[in-house]
């Protein structure tokens, strides 16, 4: 599974509670969250604003700015937050590995 | 390096999504005709009514389906940003009318005036979606295979329709008779394996290994499958033109060619990691059964119920798996993509909700049925297996059109209420703030 990795210059704002934040962020086309999908890559809080690196299960996903949008809706609505910016990245690629084991259960992988 | 923006920068949505809700209800407008008409599937297949029905089946089916698809799919096989992306608002119409001309032409006992002005509407509006289609690949020059073939398939199905604007010419113009003869069979080569199947290839490589989460497709096969089939039109233009016969070389091409997608569509089903597939997308792998049945029906010496098999069961089954997919996929990026409220976790629905289950196994065992008993229909020579057959299909295709117009009508309805919920919330809030 994708190991988040967080940078946080402000410890009332956990980079690891923004990141639980995130499981409200379901992937229509899946069904599931975007952290149990291993999409997340990089959390970084800087004060009140927040990045999220993230990737998706391809390149070209029509979905991207609904997802991405999703995101800043939900961190939108976490106290202490007041600026969230998303950054799609395609390095390392997604692959299924990068799923928690109940995601890759729930989507009848074994 | 900034990694590209990801396409969903394709036409506005009104018009993909309204141009394979038209394609919809031409299959089922078709279907219903031959149920009504269906005694003529016994008759001589090249009677004008049942060439009607096969010209509102590819240019208006599969046709446009395929010109929706293409409003939106390029953008993400390319990554890139469709070029002209009001373009559809010109082509659609063209494609609609010069096909119902066509049609009409045919039905009306093979009009030429009718046929002509058709084919040169169809040619016009296919013409500049294949300029689109390049335009938006120059902006970023795709490098895998899938996407040559689909680029493949648009400039063929260009080919088709200028062919079946010569063939219209032939019958009225007789220097363009003793020049280019009169090719039919390049005609339909050129739709169904060229346009056709290799639109399928193109596609389908991408959108099954997306839906299926799969890494089993392989560059080439998609390859081996374009130049094979490539390899056969070029054949099948010199028999045409050169008058020189090659004998079974181009149908062992196409063989070969069909045999790669199989292969192909095994490789990525086999390798899927997401193993409960939605019903549109099995749909779409069941499609592929009809391929090794068109081929047996072609060696056992029946290349009508040959045709019928490749035409209505597999290109049929994928268009249909495939288009009530991107339909979903389609109404809810136009719906809740930005919207306000957020995504799924604002209330929008997933996209599996958006569709009602039970009409999808109604589909896929009508159409599957029908185009089996449409072979038989065409071997046999029996009525009541062509009124069978007619039947299922008329089922399958109105079972289809009512899940797509469903699909659109939940996810504008949920939008709507969304939208209302989150224009209350604020005002309560200030109430309560007051």
């Amino acid at each position: 599974m994708t190991e988040t990795t967080f940078t946080e210059i402000n410890p009332a704002l956990p980079a690891r509670n923004v990141l639980e934040s995130l499981r409200a962020v379901i992937d229509p086309e899946l069904g599931l969250d975007i952290v149990s999908l291993g999409m997340v890559y990089v959390v970084t809080v800087v004060g009140g604003g927040v990045n999220i690196e993230m990737t998706l299960t391809t390149p070209g996903c029509p979905l991207h700015a609904s997802i991405e949008a999703d995101v800043k809706h939900v961190l939108g609505q976490v106290p202490g937050v007041d600026e969230v910016s998303v950054e799609l990245v395609w390095d390392p690629p997604w692959t299924p590995d990068a799923m928690s084991d109940s995601a890759k259960s729930s989507l009848g992988f074994w | 390096m900034i990694p590209p923006r990801l396409g969903a920068d394709g036409a506005p949505p009104a018009l993909p999504i309204g141009t394979l809700l038209l394609g919809a209800l031409a299959l089922l407008t078709g279907s219903v005709t031959l149920l009504l008409g269906a005694r003529a599937l016994v008759g001589p297949i090249n009677a004008p009514a049942l060439v009607a029905l096969v010209h509102v089946y590819t240019l208006l089916f599969v046709g446009l389906v395929f010109a929706g698809t293409l409003q939106q799919l390029p953008a993400v096989m390319f990554v890139t940003k469709l070029a002209w992306p009001g373009l559809g608002y010109v082509t659609t119409p063209l494609l609609v009318l010069g096909s119902v001309a066509v049609v009409h032409g045919f039905a009306s006992g093979f009009t030429p005036l009718w046929l002509q002005a058709g084919a040169v509407c169809v040619s016009l509006a296919w013409l500049l979606l294949l300029t689109q289609l390049v335009a938006t690949a120059l902006r970023r020059w795709p490098k895998d295979s899938g996407s040559h073939a689909l680029l493949l398939s648009v400039l063929f199905l260009t080919f088709t329709v200028i062919a079946g604007f010569l063939l219209a010419s032939a019958r009225t113009s007789a220097p363009v008779a003793m020049t280019v003869g009169y090719p039919v069979r390049l005609h339909l080569t050129l739709g169904m394996f060229g346009a056709f199947l290799l639109g399928i290839v193109g596609s389908g490589q991408k959108l099954l290994a997306m839906f299926a989460l799969s890494k089993g497709g392989a560059q080439w096969r998609v390859r081996a499958a374009m130049y094979l089939v490539t390899a056969a039109l070029v054949a099948e233009s010199v028999e045409a033109f050169a008058r020189v016969d090659l004998g079974p070389v181009p149908a062992l091409l196409i063989a070969a060619g069909s045999l790669m997608q199989l292969l192909e569509v095994h490789a990525i089903y086999k390798r899927r990691l997401r193993k409960r597939l939605e019903a549109p997308i099995q749909r779409y792998v069941l499609a592929h059964a009809f391929m090794p049945v068109a081929g047996a029906l072609l060696l056992a010496g029946q290349p009508a119920a040959a045709g019928a098999a490749f035409l209505v069961g597999f290109i049929g089954l994928a268009v249909s798996g495939m288009l009530v997919k991107i339909t979903s996929f389609l109404v809810w990026t136009a719906v809740f993509a930005n919207a306000r409220t957020g995504g799924v976790s604002g209330g929008a629905p997933l996209l599996r909700d958006l569709m009602r289950n039970e009409l999808e196994p109604v589909t896929t065992w009508a159409l599957t049925g029908g185009a089996l008993l449409l072979c038989a229909t065409l071997i046999f020579r029996d009525q009541a297996l062509a009124y069978a057959s007619a039947t299922l299909l008329s089922v399958g295709a109105a079972s289809q059109f009512a899940q797509v117009v469903h699909v659109v009508a939940t996810t504008v309805l949920a939008g709507r209420r969304l939208a209302r919920s989150a224009a209350v919330a604020p005002a309560v809030s200030a109430e309560e703030a007051g």
